[in-house]
């Protein structure tokens, strides 16, 4: 089975909505790859990130990770994924440490397990100085960088991160950025979402570009530059296929 | 269970970073029970322990209204005043002086003029048909009755109809007393004799005129609880419980707040935790309700003494007021759960969450006894947890309950939180179907 995700004709139209979130989507991702979920707002990035996580049920449709069925197989499919949402899903008033440990606990790992896997990575992350400050207390970046390792601490197979980089300075990103390259080294699959289309160029492996629901294109980076006209970076062909009018 | 117990030290680390809002959950239901026992503690006196000040304009001085004053100076309930600076008090003075809005005076009486013939012309009637029945040729002097003649009342328009009531039955006994007095002098001319009247030669003369009499008895031997009716057995249970509600507003407020700062989504993509979670934040507001009441019953057993009042008295099964807290706690927790759950914000929340327990308060019994509401109303109050919780700590230190008299408001506590709960559980499973 060479696929990590495969998403098949999906549907989802929320109560109350104009128009649907995913109109008939579908992609696929290859294990030990980054793919790059990119479109505009509003296009059904999210959207198809929390049906992958079992969080939202698509209307019609189908979304498979590893084989196992995103509604069906919700729970184990949970415990091979890890997810890193736009929020910073932290506790703002424990520390580092303690939101890790509490974490940890609900995965159903053992203190010392937690204790080595989250001083490995805080080092890895540049926050073995800050472990003990309350979440609340951290710079933009940092929150960034702690909202990673929470979805690290089970050690999935799958990381799938929402705009991981939004508001953080450049040194975050940078060390975020490597920390991932470093991740996929180890076997893992990372599904990426975010507006900044160069970063995604220098990380992706693949992308696949979504707008009002709909699969536009994919491929990598490279083939995609040179198989659109007038292409010299990843933005002009996010351009050429999404348009330049500003959607709401 | 190692879930339920990780999450209960996680919300343990964050209320203790919170002291203000821990000092705030236990301090002010603290103040609410020491300040509204003070309030109501003249209320939950018996009227014979408070002596009031009471004008009297006497317009008649004759036998009975000495008679009445006497028994009004008597009492241990009244301080008479009947003159300023040596004059008799006149009928003008009098309701000048209650309506002078100083409250000095609350109370006023006038006898009218020809009070003390009326009487005598009665008892005269009475003693005249008495003799023609028994064959005596005795025969007193009468003239027709007029009509009826009124002690009158005057009380300060602020007095409340029940203190009315009270005083209103205390002056009747006394002016029936002196009537019977006048009556029964009436009755030892028929002999030739006069009687001496006075209570000092007739002690027993108002026990015979009383004939049954009346006398409030325990319904039990559990407990002397007369001792036990007073401010602070009443309002000590009945605010603890209301404070102990007031867990909705942090326990809302932090769940709201945790889907805003995203840490809610965090436990949501865990894999089967909710229950867990849920639980262990349940178990832990629980206990901090438990503690809370203990404190408050604990103001009640030392505090209260220092502020003049009586100390509580727990009931011959003390041991049963904690499963009755961990039961009041745990309705009070899934409440707030409930309202965490259902609404988006603490703007919503909160306002809604704190006027509904003033509601369900009111409906309750904590403000006024359940028995003194309407049939509907008495209805109506067994949909709130706060009567439930009310009932079976007064059936413990009222009643001097056992285990088979709280057994049924623990059961309706018990059943009402677990529905609460899994309505809860419900509706934060269907949050994210309708989150774009």
């Amino acid at each position: 089975m060479p696929y990590a995700i495969e998403i098949n004709d999906l549907y989802k139209n929320y109560k109350g909505a104009w128009t649907p979130a995913l109109n008939g989507f579908s992609f696929t991702v290859r294990k030990n790859t980054v793919m790059g979920l990119l479109g505009p707002n509003g296009a059904g990035k999210t959207t198809s990130i929390n049906i992958i996580c079992g969080l939202v049920e698509p209307d019609k449709g189908s979304a498979k990770v590893f084989g196992k069925d995103c509604v069906k197989d919700m729970l184990a499919i949970r415990h091979i994924i890890g997810v890193v949402p736009q929020q910073i899903a932290l506790f703002g008033n424990l520390t580092a440490t303690e939101n890790f440990m509490y974490i940890g606990r609900l995965y159903g790992l053992n203190d010392a397990t937690i204790t080595k896997r989250a001083n490995s990575l805080m080092e890895r992350l540049g926050l073995e100085k800050h472990a003990d400050k309350r979440i609340k207390s951290y710079s933009g970046g940092m929150k960034r960088r702690a909202n990673i390792i929470a979805s690290l601490l089970h050690e999935p197979e799958l990381l799938i991160l929402d705009e991981p980089t939004a508001g953080v300075d450049v040194q975050s990103r940078a060390m975020i950025m490597t920390f991932l390259n470093d991740y996929k080294q180890l076997g893992k699959t990372i599904l990426y979402t975010s507006h900044l289309l160069d970063e995604a160029e220098q990380i992706c492996d693949e992308v696949v570009i979504i707008d009002e629901g709909k699969f536009v294109i994919d491929g990598t980076p490279k083939e995609l530059i040179t198989n659109t006209p007038d292409a010299k970076k990843l933005e002009d062909v996010f351009l050429h296929y999404t348009g330049h009018s500003v959607r709401d | 269970m190692k879930k339920i117990i990780a999450t209960i030290i996680k919300e343990w680390l964050l209320m203790k970073r919170d002291f203000a809002g821990l000092l705030l959950l236990l301090v002010m239901p603290a103040i609410l029970i020491v300040v509204m026992a003070l309030i109501q503690d003249a209320p939950f006196k018996d009227y014979q322990e408070v002596r009031f000040d009471l004008l009297l304009a006497d317009n008649d001085h004759g036998i009975l209204a000495t008679q009445i004053k006497n028994g009004l100076r008597q009492s241990k309930n009244f301080h008479v005043t009947d003159s300023i600076g040596g004059q008799e008090l006149s009928e003008q003075q009098l309701k000048n002086m209650l309506q002078d809005g100083s409250g000095n005076y609350k109370i006023g009486i006038v006898i009218p003029k020809g009070v003390t013939a009326e009487v005598v012309n009665s008892a005269n009637i009475i003693v005249n048909s008495m003799s023609g029945k028994m064959g005596m040729s005795a025969s007193l002097p009468v003239r027709a009755a007029r009509d009826q003649i009124f002690v009158q009342m005057y009380f300060d328009p602020v007095s409340m109809p029940s203190f009315r009531a009270s005083i209103s039955n205390a002056l009747d006994k006394f002016i029936t007393y002196a009537c019977s007095n006048v009556l029964v002098d009436r009755l030892s001319l028929l002999s030739g004799q006069k009687a001496d009247t006075s209570a000092k030669a007739n002690p027993d003369l108002k026990k015979i005129l009383q004939g049954v009499g009346i006398k409030e008895e325990p319904l039990n031997d559990k407990g002397n609880y007369k001792q036990h009716i007073n401010s602070v057995q009443h309002n000590v249970p009945a605010w603890a419980i209301f404070g102990m509600f007031f867990i909705v507003i942090p326990l809302a407020g932090h769940m709201i707040r945790e889907r805003e700062e995203g840490s809610a989504l965090r436990i949501a993509l865990v894999p089967n935790v909710y229950k867990s979670v849920a639980m262990g934040k349940i178990i832990f507001y629980t206990l901090i309700c438990t503690l809370q009441f203990f404190i408050m019953f604990g103001i009640g057993l030392w505090v209260m003494p220092l502020l003049g009042l009586p100390s509580i008295y727990l009931g011959t099964h003390p041991v049963l007021l904690l499963p009755i807290a961990i039961c009041i706690g745990f309705a009070a927790t899934t409440y707030g759960y409930l309202i965490g759950a259902i609404f988006k914000t603490v703007n919503q929340a909160l306002p809604f969450g704190s006027i509904s327990i003033v509601i369900l308060s009111a409906m309750g019994g904590v403000w006024v006894p359940i028995d003194l509401l309407s049939k509907t109303m008495q209805h109506v109050a067994m949909v709130s947890p706060l009567h439930w919780g009310l009932t079976a700590v007064n059936n413990v230190i009222l009643r001097d309950g056992s285990v088979k008299d709280v057994l049924l408001p623990l059961t309706v506590l018990t059943c009402l939180g677990v529905v609460l709960w899994l309505i809860s559980i419900f509706l934060n499973s269907r949050r994210y179907q309708s989150v774009q």
